[in-house]
């Protein structure tokens, strides 16, 4: 074989599309400076939960999907005409939140950073998270009173709630979402906890200030808190973000296991349902978290992003291209 | 490649033009980045890739002035630039290429017809690849990746790298020399071809 070739294949394995968000670096020009609006300038990105909002919610999803727990009296059900529900198949929104309960920072309510759309299909074989990307520009149906809109979608969640989300989801999509649920950081923890932990394997020892985390070469048994910090740990290996990623999704299927493992036993399952859902609000109540979370039990996971392009006009943003996108979500009805 | 003349809407009439108007360098900013993105997340990864962009586009910014017109095509100016702010992150990339060599290919769930269409030889070979990669002289290494990776012409990497095209040449026999060695090691495929 070729070494060129055989190089290029590599380079083209390694390769990365770039980011929506490479047009913040287009603002560092000093020329461009001037006109435009401060926060226009680039800053940081929050990361670490749409990977980690991912294994929480396909741990929760995939194994105990219904973590979610009634807020009695709450529903999301969108009121007035609705996508109409054709087969067996089951649709839940999964919403990541940066809200930490109780910290005063986020007393003001939660901000949406990752929206997913998880499908399960009538026979249950499959589990397809659909990422919708919080920069995606969209048309955001009128919410109580709030008007219809052209505005980000992560928009809908911080003026409207979950409903007004499941709402636009729905208008957008055309799918109907069966069950909608809110995640955060703290439940993350939580569902470690109730699964007793989970464990790694280190190839190196991680001793990081910033994380407060310390680990052993080796296998490490990592709490709720811990796990967190693991996943989110930036400065380990090569610090770079694919080795985050496989990280991070190393973690999930961890996760996956133990859960699958542990949980075989309807009544371990309802326990542990019950003491992972503290912290995830949701529509849905225990019953019927634990019956599809037992129809979901041995489903196979992939996942997805609504495919884009960045906005006209706006780079920073983004919008989703059609036909392809519609075609996705028509597989999901 | 011979001075030609700049084509109209050339990248050298938009240099000339940020002259006068420094706008109009963001065009070259939405011509390039995503492909100057591309190259160095293969090198350093994804996650240094974005602020190196946006750092090569300063860098060009601030030397705007001092661009031959005479090239119309921009490319191996900013691939020049980027591959001597790669050059302070030598680091960084080595230890790219040693977790590369060390991580299964895919520790995802491939489904076994995935695996076979990606080539098994090419993913056996990979490691072998990679380290020859980790040990090559630098400058060696910039201008087999430039090629391979970049896709620039011999005379576009003498270009970004201000060296005679027989320099490119040179380095480039002495880069393929090197993994063609490292892969014959390990890969009886090598021996066929």
């Amino acid at each position: 074989m070729d070494d060129l070739k055989m190089l290029r294949d590599l380079g083209a394995e390694l390769e990365h599309q770039p980011p929506a968000t490479l047009a913040r670096q287009r603002d560092r020009l000093p020329a461009l400076q001037g006109d435009r609006p401060p926060a226009a300038r680039p800053r940081r990105l929050r990361v670490g939960w749409p990977v980690v909002g991912l294994a929480a919610a396909a741990t929760v999803a995939a194994v105990t999907v219904p973590t979610l727990v009634l807020k009695a009296g709450e529903s999301v059900a969108p009121t007035g005409a609705r996508p109409v529900k054709v087969t067996g198949a089951l649709n839940i929104l999964v919403v990541g939140t940066d809200s930490q309960v109780g910290t005063p920072r986020f007393r003001s309510g939660a901000r949406s950073d990752s929206i997913l759309l998880a499908h399960l299909p009538a026979d249950r074989e499959r589990i397809t998270f659909v990422s919708l990307p919080r920069d995606s520009i969209v048309q955001i149906p009128a919410c109580g009173a709030t008007p219809a809109r052209k505005d980000m979608i992560n928009s809908a969640f911080d003026k409207g709630g979950l409903a007004c989300t499941v709402k636009t989801v729905e208008t957008l999509t055309d799918v109907r979402i069966d069950h909608a649920m809110e995640f955060n950081f703290q439940a993350f923890k939580e569902v470690v906890d109730a699964l007793g932990g989970v464990e790694v394997r280190l190839p190196e020892p991680v001793n990081n200030h910033q994380a407060k985390l310390t680990l052993p070469a080796g296998k490490s048994l990592l709490d709720g808190e811990k796990a967190l910090a693991y996943a989110r740990l930036r400065y380990y290996g090569d610090g770079s973000d694919i080795q985050r990623i496989k990280r991070q999704v190393a973690l999930m299927q961890a996760m996956l296991r133990k859960a699958r493992q542990g949980l075989a036993d309807p009544v371990r399952l309802r326990s542990f349902l019950s003491a992972a859902t503290r912290s995830v609000k949701s529509d849905m109540d225990l019953d019927t978290m634990v019956a599809v979370a037992a129809s979901a039990r041995e489903s196979q996971p992939t996942f997805l992003a609504v495919p884009w392009r960045p906005a006209p006009g706006d780079p920073r943003k983004i919008v989703w291209s059609q036909p392809e996108a519609s075609k996705l979500f028509g597989g999901l009805r | 490649m011979i001075t030609q003349p700049a084509t109209r809407g050339g990248d050298a009439d938009l240099v000339s033009a940020s002259w006068t108007q420094p706008e109009a360098f963001a065009e070259l900013f939405d011509r390039y980045s995503g492909m100057l993105y591309r190259y160095v997340a293969k090198r350093l990864g994804p996650e240094p890739a974005e602020d190196l962009v946006g750092e090569t586009f300063l860098v060009a910014f601030s030397r705007r002035r001092s661009y031959d017109l005479a090239y119309p095509d921009a490319r191996p100016w900013l691939f020049g630039i980027l591959t001597k702010l790669i050059s302070r992150q030598r680091r960084t990339e080595a230890a790219r290429y040693r977790a590369l060599s060390r991580a299964p290919v895919d520790d995802h769930e491939d489904s076994p017809a995935d695996r076979v269409a990606a080539g098994v030889s090419a993913q056996a070979a990979r490691p072998a690849l990679v380290s020859a990669l980790a040990a090559l002289p630098a400058k060696d290494r910039d201008v087999l990746l430039l090629i391979a990776w970049g896709d620039l012409t011999y005379e576009e990497v003498a270009q970004a790298l201000g060296i005679p095209v027989g320099t490119v040449r040179s380095r480039l026999n002495r880069g393929r020399r090197k993994v063609r060695a490292a892969l014959g090691d390990t890969n009886p495929m090598v021996e066929e071809a």
